[in-house]
């Protein structure tokens, strides 16, 4: 395979406890892959091992034909970004500092602030719209503005792969939709290579090229998106029965998770 | 008002209070040549120390907040201080006299007592996922325990003088010093100092904590290692050579981050500048409160520092920075 991140039966081990196992996948130039599975599948955490945050077990982790074991954290970091789960709202720091910290992998102690830095910068809050609140403080952010400058952070690293850990989970609708549109557009017009770990089926569904479904550590299901939805792989996944209807305005297959038959009594 | 306009204005105030405090407390009526005497050979020593020992103290207090992500970690809160201490008392105790390139054995002891009390704090907060407050305190406070009943032991052992002269310089004094402590403090405190503000940018990315550091290029463990290496080694000196003088490393910091933000390019600075004078303060108040006797002036940074970390505590519960 010829893209950008190769994965080769990878495996993670926290504590001795098997975490990830054997996962393979890989990803091209401007590809969008989602990662779904249920909670503590491990979708986090093979995120986390893709940025060197935590260590892998064994297995090979390749970008650009080069195997990540031989980078730095800061040549890492000039490859890939990072979004975490939500907790820009905890940062004590102004809004314009935080984003110029995206640019700590181009730099070495003494050097200076130079115009390509401050180009990567002013493209990043001009992709993600945040111009009006850069001096603001993180705290008095709301959600779907800190995760918009969460996503300009990342973007200022100027990397052609973007790692997001479930960005929207705790957005209302109108943010999700918000946020979801400038992941696409990162992805169609910026040409950046896209992971997102989700809960949100049908996004990943409709709007990704991929998906990798990870159930306990391992690979349940990968493969083109547009297959999710046309077997029972949801089933398997979240053990959970769901329906399939046509979206009323788009006419596209969505799911729907059933009612439990057999309540908890 | 900008970083940059709080710094000069900090800066004017250091300059004024290193320039006025000298002559506070002359007497007058004494022989002019007295005077000139007590102010080259005692005050201008004491006032210098005091501001390096006090800018070391602040500097090493607001790198442990970053580090822990948490305004109530510092070296003297986390039992780095009482490890230094202990390393200090035991070179008195044991009565090791020597010396390496003109600096004093008590210096390296006090050294390796905070580096081992470091490397304590750290692994056991490591243990457990997460840096909790309460974890982190609790293990600061055992750790405070452990040592200071160890300190208590080899006092116990000593005889008479030896055990009132660890426990005045327990107390954190700067009665005593003379331009030889000032010449034998610098050199750590001021490469400290250096590394610590060739190293804002990782402060800064430390503080948004490990997954966004990482995820930005830091290699964590590496500079963590490098502030934990260089804090021990200036908090050591300073311990060595005036005792623990207590709280300054949280309260100068905190307050810094109030005037100046968080950004470490300013805050260092505005941190050195702030801590150097709040020791002098405190020295002069310790001096001229109960004249012509003095206090130690540890006691009048603890009787600051009690109430203000009991207020940070109650603010601060259950939120990182």
């Amino acid at each position: 395979m010829n893209g950008i991140l190769n994965v080769q039966q990878l495996n993670v081990e926290v504590a001795s406890k098997k975490l990830i196992s054997d996962i393979s996948f890989g990803l091209d130039q401007g590809d969008y892959l989602c990662i779904l599975g249920p909670n503590g599948a491990g979708k986090s955490t093979l995120l986390k091992a893709l940025m060197g945050i935590v260590k892998t077990a064994s297995g090979d982790i390749t970008l650009n034909q080069q195997s990540v074991s031989q980078l730095s954290q800061k040549q890492l970091a000039q490859h890939i970004s990072y979004v975490p789960q939500a907790h820009g709202r905890q940062l004590n720091f102004n809004v314009a500092d935080f984003i110029k910290m995206g640019r700590f992998p181009y730099h070495s102690a003494f050097s200076d602030w130079t115009s390509t830095d401050k180009q990567a910068m002013d493209r990043a809050i001009d992709i993600t719209n945040i111009s009006d609140f850069l001096s603001r403080q993180m705290q008095t952010l709301s959600g779907g503005e800190s995760q918009r400058v969460m996503i300009a952070a990342a973007l200022c690293q100027q990397t052609p792969l973007l790692l997001l850990d479930e960005p929207t989970s705790f957005l209302d609708p109108h943010h999700q939709v918000e946020v979801h549109q400038l992941i696409r557009q990162l992805n169609q017009q910026h040409n950046i290579s896209i992971i997102e770990v989700s809960h949100d089926l049908n996004h990943a569904a409709h709007h990704s090229k991929h998906i990798l479904a990870l159930k306990n550590g391992k690979t349940l299901w990968y493969g083109q998106s547009v297959e999710l939805l046309q077997s029972s792989h949801l089933q398997d996944l979240y053990d959970q029965q769901f329906v399939f209807t046509p979206h009323p305005q788009t006419g596209a297959m969505v799911a729907l998770p059933c009612e439990l038959s057999n309540d908890v009594s | 008002m900008k970083p940059f306009n709080i710094l000069i204005l900090i800066l004017v105030a250091t300059i004024s209070i290193l320039l006025i405090s000298p002559y506070l407390g002359l007497n007058s009526s004494t022989n002019p040549e007295i005077q000139q005497h007590i102010l080259t050979q005692l005050r201008i020593p004491r006032i210098l120390f005091a501001f390096i020992a006090g800018a070391g103290l602040a500097v090493c207090g607001m790198v442990f907040q970053a580090m822990f992500r948490n305004p109530l970690a510092t070296p003297f809160t986390l039992g780095v201080a009482s490890g230094a201490s202990l390393g200090a008392a035991l070179y008195v105790f044991l009565g090791f006299s020597f010396s390496i390139m003109s600096i004093d054995g008590s210096t390296f002891a006090a050294f390796l007592g905070s580096l081992i009390a470091i490397s304590f704090v750290y692994s056991i907060s490591r243990l457990r996922s997460g840096f909790s407050t309460e974890t982190l305190l609790l293990t600061g406070v055992a750790i405070s325990f452990f040592f200071s009943s160890l300190i208590l032991f080899t006092q116990y052992l000593s005889n008479v003088s030896d055990s009132f002269q660890i426990l005045r310089w327990l107390m954190g004094s700067l009665t005593t010093v003379g331009y030889r402590d000032v010449l034998q403090l610098l050199p750590f405190v001021s490469v400290c100092i250096a590394v610590i503000l060739w190293l804002s940018r990782e402060l800064n990315l430390l503080m948004a904590g490990d997954d966004i550091a990482l995820s930005r290029g830091l290699a964590v463990q590496k500079t963590r290692y490098l502030l934990f290496f260089v804090t021990s080694l200036c908090v050591g000196a300073i311990v060595a050579l005036c005792g623990p003088i207590g709280f300054i490393g949280m309260m100068v910091p905190h307050i810094c981050r109030l005037l100046i933000g968080n950004d470490h390019h300013w805050l260092t600075p505005a941190t050195l500048l702030f801590g150097g004078c709040f020791l002098i303060i405190c020295d002069t108040i310790a001096r001229l409160i109960i004249a012509p006797a003095e206090i130690p002036v540890g006691v009048i940074t603890t009787l600051l520092g009690g109430p203000f970390f009991l207020w940070l505590l109650i603010k601060s519960r259950n939120k990182s920075f």
